[in-house]
């Protein structure tokens, strides 16, 4: 992974000073908490129902064991013992008071961390593909770009104040574990035919309350000019993004709204950065540079192949728990003898991404025994183990469990996505927490979760989506109707994996439903499938086949608050606005 | 990286620059007098008759076009840009314009709701001038601008990266 250079370590601890300063110009009354809120912001930093929320960047989510070790000690020295992982590979607190924030940037930058762009209208910390580097379908590895990527947009001075957020994706491989369609900007790196590398780059996707796929502006970037491509990309949208109307700032409503013109605007301004502009060729990426990076993510030392021969019934039959954890929590190598590992952040008891301290050190203790001190947060919001051998499987099996890791439920239904809602969150609607429990208590019996198969099922608190329900094959929305909670559920959205089909947002079932009536209505809908799927049928194929009717019918059936027209709320399904 | 390039914090009672603006806005026919910083429309109207030599500076809207400019550019000695609001980003975009693709050499001035916290962005885009919004502290202004000594990407007066850099 990644190595800090001095400039790097330097540059961290003069930022935590800059915000130290403002800090304390902030307490001591000079700088107005309105004008320090988007310095926070930039620095990770919000206002929450509580307290102060911190998100950390896990840039494209590799995490060392060290870090991972600091990241629980501040859970459990400033927070209340816990944090939670997020789909943008970050980890958030929620209860550090902010006369403590300046104490905590300085922990985190002793160990190479910040919270620089998590928040605010800027270019957030870039995410990726949770296998990048050691998938067998990689193309090319994403994470040296990664870098490059996240070196040139950290403090870009033209780009601090954008009309909105910005947050950019970057996938590798064949498959798309990184839903970059669904970005601001999504690069997929591609081959051409004369094996050369460059980038497929999707512009304009975003949730939120108008849910859109990003455009095609360019089938091939070569790699060595990306960095002017999102120049220019970026710069339109700073000059002609709008600033009138928050809900119409994004700039895929730019895009929506210029079509072809938003694409001739960026090439043409790439090719005056190129021809014009003293410095306008000073960004194309050296080879040299290229190779300096890339060298950062060899294989770690320690890395040794073998022959891949692992045979879980080798000495006897396999325990059947186990051969289920390696189903579904345990995944392909490019290295033969190795495999990747997830260590589930979805079980009874705790919110989905949540993990205490404890939890925290004994995967950092799981990474440094067994997968060289490295980890991955995925968008999925759980852990990975990158480097496990396949000899070690069954003892890394058996820790795992121990430390409550273990669940074989990744890709399943209870392996939910869902934001921190209402418990948390000061923007949030509805409770997400809750909702997620009821769900995962529901559907408890593990050889029920097995027949019903992989299902993504993604809950948000709101309208911002943090929760990606747009995307899931089952998506729970709160909303709020008359300062009561409600639940809009959606069917057959797709974050663009093969699994779930081309990208593109569920459709609302009908009208909110109570809280309580949640878990039925999943019942309701998994019912509907488990009667009417054919042959080798996902939930996704049987919801795209049946469409919203069916499914609408069994979700009515099961009303009880919300049948009775008085208790109806007639929320409207915003999710079906349209563009 | 060479000493820091200047920045001049603007006095209002120091600053020979007025617009020219009568009882109901912006004189449609300013008058010729040096130091006066007009608008887009202003210009417009008295460029064919502006002496060359004698002092003129445009005030712009941050929705104008700075490459339309490009004829008139050298004839201004100042260009304020402003910021209606700091959290307002795009006059970034116009000053990095101005100097890299434009090669502007006169003063670029940021006017309006410009906050201490701005000074590194605004100086690293290319303005050498700024008139801080009241209440501001101008002290805490210039110890923004020193806090982070140098970045990743290039900018205005270090234009390159750090990866093309020639190490210290």
């Amino acid at each position: 992974m990644y190595q800090y250079t001095s400039f790097d370590r330097q540059f961290v601890h003069q930022r935590a000073a800059q915000f130290r300063d403002q800090l304390t110009r902030n307490l001591a009354g000079e700088l107005a908490d309105d004008d320090f809120r988007p310095l926070r912001l930039q620095n990770g930093w919000y206002i929450q129902r509580h307290a102060p929320m911190l998100r950390v960047a896990v840039p494209y989510g590799e995490l060392s064991s060290r870090q991972l070790r600091q990241l629980a000690r501040i859970a459990r020295e400033f927070d209340r013992g816990f944090g939670h992982f997020t789909t943008r590979q970050n980890l958030q607190y929620n209860w550090i008071p902010l006369p403590k924030s300046a104490d905590v940037m300085d922990l985190l930058a002793e160990v190479d961390m910040h919270g620089i762009q998590t928040s605010g209208n800027c270019i957030r910390n870039i995410t990726s593909d949770a296998f990048a580097g050691i998938a067998p379908d990689e193309i090319v590895d994403p994470r040296p770009y990664c870098e490059i990527l996240r070196q040139w947009s950290t403090l870009h001075p033209e780009f601090a104040f954008l009309p909105r957020k910005f947050k950019i994706a970057v996938s590798g491989s064949v498959e798309d574990r990184a839903a970059i369609a669904w970005h601001d900007v999504g690069l997929q790196l591609v081959k051409n035919d004369a094996d050369e590398v460059g980038f497929k780059v999707y512009v304009g996707g975003g949730m939120g309350r108008t849910p859109i796929i990003g455009t095609v502006t360019n089938a091939f970037v070569p790699w060595q000019e990306i960095l002017v491509y999102l120049e220019a990309v970026v710069r339109v949208y700073n000059r002609y993004g709008r600033r009138d109307n928050l809900y119409k700032a994004r700039i895929k409503i730019l895009v929506k709204a210029e079509g072809q013109k938003f694409v001739d605007a960026v090439n043409a301004e790439f090719t005056k950065i190129l021809e014009q502009d003293v410095d306008g060729r000073e960004h194309i990426i050296p080879v040299s540079e290229l190779e300096r990076v890339s060298h950062h993510f060899q294989d770690p030392n320690g890395v040794h192949p073998a022959t891949s021969a692992f045979d879980p019934n080798r000495t006897g039959p396999a325990p059947a728990a186990f051969l289920r954890w390696l189903e579904r929590n345990v995944h392909g190598h490019r290295v033969p003898g190795y495999r990747a590992v997830t260590l589930s952040l979805k079980r009874a008891g705790q919110a989905p991404g949540d993990a205490t301290d404890e939890q925290m050190e004994a995967a950092a203790q799981l990474a440094d025994r067994y997968s060289l001190g490295e980890l991955r947060v995925s968008h999925d919001q759980n852990l990975v183990l990158p480097w496990v051998r396949e000899a070690d499987l069954f003892s890394v099996w058996h820790a795992a469990k121990e430390a409550s890791f273990a669940t074989p439920n990744i890709g399943l239904l209870t392996d939910m996505i869902a934001c921190p809602g209402g418990d948390f969150c000061a923007l949030a609607n509805a409770r997400s927490i809750p909702v997620a429990a009821s769900i995962t208590e529901r559907f408890d019996d593990i050889d029920a979760l097995y027949d019903i198969g992989d299902i993504d099922v993604h809950m948000s608190g709101c309208m911002n989506s943090c929760g990606h329900h747009h995307t899931g094959h089952i998506g729970i929305l709160g909303v709020d109707k008359d300062g009561s909670e409600w639940y809009q559920i959606s069917v057959a959205g797709s974050d663009g994996s093969t699994l779930s089909g081309a990208a593109v947002p569920g459709k609302v079932i009908g009208p909110s439903f109570s809280a309580d009536e949640v878990p039925d209505v999943i019942e309701a809908l998994i019912d509907v499938y488990l009667r009417q799927r054919q042959a080798d049928e996902h939930f996704i194929d049987t919801a795209r086949r049946l469409g919203v009717p069916a499914f609408r019918a069994a979700a009515d059936a099961v009303r009880r608050d919300t049948a009775a027209p008085a208790a109806k709320p007639a929320v409207v399904a915003e999710a079906a606005e349209a563009l | 990286m060479s000493a820091a390039p200047h920045m001049n914090f603007i006095q209002a009672a120091q600053d020979p620059w007025r617009a020219a603006v009568g009882e109901y806005g912006p004189l449609p026919s300013p008058p010729v007098a040096a130091h006066s910083l007009l608008t887009l429309e202003q210009w417009q109207a008295v460029r064919d008759q502006w002496p060359a030599g004698l002092p003129v500076g445009l005030t712009l809207a941050n929705t104008a076009e700075v490459e339309d400019l490009a004829e008139d550019l050298p004839r201004f000695a100042l260009v304020a840009l402003q910021f209606p609001k700091w959290t307002d980003g795009r006059a970034y975009s116009q000053a990095r314009v101005l100097r890299a693709r434009l090669r502007y050499a006169g003063e670029v001035r940021a006017t309006g709701d410009v906050v201490v916290d701005m000074l590194p962005l605004l100086q690293r885009t290319g303005f050498d001038a700024v008139q801080l919004r009241d209440g501001q502290v101008e002290a805490s202004a210039r110890r923004a601008l020193a806090i982070v000594s140098e970045h990743y990407q290039g900018d205005v007066h270090q234009t390159r990266p750090l990866f093309s850099r020639v190490p210290a």
